[in-house]
């Protein structure tokens, strides 16, 4: 299966880019797909204890069992106001 | 109860927002909260912030704020306006109205929505620095 990654705030910096796609085996989950990135982007690593996950517009869990054509977006503590 | 949330490059024109403003004879307390960027950012002199968002989420976590907000308290409206892009030191960042019947209800209810905010809406700053506003020569 194939899940789209939207970073953002200075995780694009991290990453170098806004988006990314990552093919999983089907029932990864977000814990997969996050040491799939660690390798991928080495620099995102460091950050493992400061990263926000959401899955659509809903905050999710490692456990969280991904599905084809999820939209991912990955991003350090908001800091709105 | 009454919603209204604008996320805009748009500097937040106070005095149209208070001229929108309306509320039921019922009503006794308008909290209005208004977040103004700071000279200062983890202890170096700034001259803006720069605010971005992940737009769909933040408007379903904002909605999903506002219908915790609604259980909670007697609110009758809120409205919130947060800037997006380059602010400037000493422009608001932030604007926040809450009418509800009193003002221990009104008080509390701007509080939760603020702190919640900073803890589940897609919103971040960077500094910017005086130089990155500098044009070159």
């Amino acid at each position: 299966m194939r899940v789209q990654i939207d970073f953002y705030s200075y995780f694009k910096d991290l990453t170098g880019c806004a988006r990314a796609f990552a093919a999983l085996p089907p029932g990864s989950t977000i814990a997969d797909l996050l040491r799939h990135l660690y390798v991928r982007f080495p620099k995102l690593a460091p950050m493992q204890r400061a990263t926000l996950i959401a899955v659509g517009v809903e905050y999710q869990k490692p456990d969280y069992m991904l599905q084809d054509g999820d939209e991912v977006a990955l991003f350090p503590p908001v800091q709105g106001g | 109860m009454k919603r209204e949330l604008v996320l805009t490059t748009s500097r937040i024109d106070e005095a149209t927002l208070l001229e929108q403003r309306t509320m039921s004879r019922g009503m006794g307390a308008v909290v209005c909260f208004v977040g103004v960027v700071r000279v200062d950012e983890a202890g170096q002199a700034i001259a803006a912030l720069e605010y971005e968002t992940f737009q769909p989420m933040a408007q379903h976590q904002f909605a999903r704020l506002f219908d915790e907000l609604e259980k909670r308290w007697p609110v009758e409206s809120v409205r919130l306006v947060h800037r997006l892009g380059v602010v400037p030191v000493n422009e608001p960042s932030l604007w926040v109205e809450i009418i509800a019947p009193h003002r221990g209800e009104a008080f509390a209810a701007c509080q939760f929505l603020i702190d919640e905010m900073k803890r589940v809406v897609p919103i971040w700053k960077k500094p910017v620095a005086y130089t990155s506003l500098t044009t070159p020569q």
